[in-house]
């Protein structure tokens, strides 16, 4: 009796290692990430994958599409198709590759409907700030160049793959909308090599797709833009899942002079900063109208912003000039805010 | 002992084991959830070549495809000086006291505050 009952112990016993061993072997998916400075920004890709090999090819592959869009719309850069067009403004149209020329139609699509809000072409007017030196250029020369920045001057013909600038002098900056869509391009990459669930963040530009392994939504967090510390200071959590999310604020390139606070990004119809808002985030189906929206609608302040918001049928997040929240109604399933906010 | 050991049910033993397996895995999900290391790390060509601590000013000069990139470690914060790449952006950064400084074309990385790519804890990436 009393030797069966030890057998049995230690068939229990040998039964509980052999479960902890199977469930510490089994090869159930898990979550990877890695980052990676490209596009003068640190992009991290996250990815559900069942093995760390699969999920790093896959992550790697990712970033050369990321690398190689970069590379192609980069300002700086003397070899981009991008530079190319900026100096050819009034001489030549230039043949582009896809990928240019889809995020150049975009970011045109995206003026239009917010009415020059957010513009392209807005070039000659940024590259005579610079935010770190505290330099601000005269009204003058505010003035001067604000007939260059005009996003209905940019001519793309399909058919023949090309973009011109019709007037010398016009400089095309894809930064309020690039990053964006280099998250989608990453997006559509990840899925051709299997991958079924991922967050691709460019910075703060970010596409989430799927679930997580655990069957929840991702979870991304929204900065406050009026930090209280060192640390990552959140005002809200969004849960997504196959939605893009993008923020833009007055707090990311900027310095303070005489009580005014002169940011990044300027309202294409004066050159100056726009000031109705602190930031703007925007939930949408794609990153590219995620990027391009914020922008947009960060210059045209709360009023206007929601009405454009609304009506394109993407969701937003506006933290106006005096901090006041204004949301969707589609904000409150996917958005938590945290306390004080 | 031995009649310790005896008197423990099959329930007891499995228990025992269980914390034993919970406590090991522990260490593999502490080690995770915390960043351990210094508080600034600078990456030159995708590796680790500098960990510095943040409370010693310093000035720090690394080679790189365009020409010394001078990097500044002053009350807690750090900033690149001076550097020499086509756009500068790094410089034009300023001072930071947490996430990360780009220069793509010296191919260098500062973070402060934790590894390149850290999240608060229960959030799988952040927009602003």
């Amino acid at each position: 009796m009393k030797e069966t009952r030890h057998a049995e112990q230690r068939a229990a016993i040998l039964l509980a290692v052999l479960l902890l061993f199977a469930v510490s072997c089994s090869k159930s998916p898990g979550v990877y990430r890695k980052t990676k400075p490209l596009m003068d920004t640190l992009v991290t890709i996250t990815v559900v994958a069942g093995s760390d090999k699969e999920a790093d090819a896959a992550i790697e592959k990712a970033f050369s599409v990321i690398e190689q869009f970069g590379d192609k719309i980069d300002f700086f850069k003397d070899t981009s198709e991008l530079s190319a067009i900026n100096r050819n403004a009034g001489v030549n149209p230039v043949k582009v590759s896809p990928e240019t020329l889809g995020v150049i139609e975009r970011a045109i699509y995206i003026s239009g409907i917010s009415d020059g809000a957010f513009d392209p072409t807005i070039g000659p007017e940024i590259k005579m700030w610079n935010f770190y030196k505290k330099i601000r250029p005269s009204d003058d020369a505010i003035r001067n160049n604000l007939s260059l920045v005009n996003y209905r001057n940019i001519i793309v013909n399909r058919d023949k793959s090309t973009v011109f600038l019709r007037r010398k002098g016009m400089l095309m900056d894809l930064g309020g909308i690039a990053k964006g869509y280099a998250a989608d391009l990453a997006l559509a990459d990840l899925r051709q090599s299997g991958i079924g669930a991922g967050i691709v963040a460019a910075a703060g530009d970010i596409r989430a797709f799927g679930l997580k392994p655990d069957r929840t939504p991702w979870n991304v967090g929204i900065k406050n833009p009026r930090q209280k510390s060192d640390a990552d200071d959140l005002m809200a959590t969004a849960r997504l899942s196959n939605k893009a999310v993008s923020t833009s604020g007055d707090y990311e390139r900027y310095f303070m002079e005489d009580g005014r606070r002169y940011h990044h990004i300027l309202d294409p119809k004066t050159g100056y900063p726009a000031g109705q808002c602190r930031s703007v985030t925007v939930i949408s189906d794609d990153g590219i109208f995620a990027d391009g929206f914020t922008t947009a609608v960060f210059v045209l302040g709360p009023e206007k912003g929601m009405k454009l918001v609304r009506d394109s049928g993407v969701d937003a997040v506006i933290v106006d000039k005096d901090g006041v929240i204004h949301t969707t109604p589609g904000i409150k399933k996917m958005v938590t805010f945290e306390d004080g906010h | 002992m031995k009649t310790v050991i005896r008197n423990t049910t099959v329930a007891d033993k499995l228990l025992f084991l269980t914390l034993i397996a919970a406590s090991v895995a522990g260490i593999f999900f502490s080690r995770e959830a915390m960043p351990q290391g210094p508080d600034i790390v600078i990456t030159v060509d995708g590796k680790p070549q500098y960990t510095l601590p943040r409370d010693k000013d310093r000035l720090v000069s690394i080679p790189g495809p365009f020409g010394d990139t001078v990097v500044e470690i002053k009350d807690g914060k750090v900033r690149v000086k001076e550097a020499h790449c086509p756009n500068r952006l790094c410089e034009k950064q300023g001072w930071i006291s947490r996430g990360a400084i780009v220069c793509l074309p010296n191919h260098i990385v500062i973070t402060v505050g934790g590894k390149a790519g850290d999240l608060p804890r229960g959030i799988d990436a952040v927009t602003g």
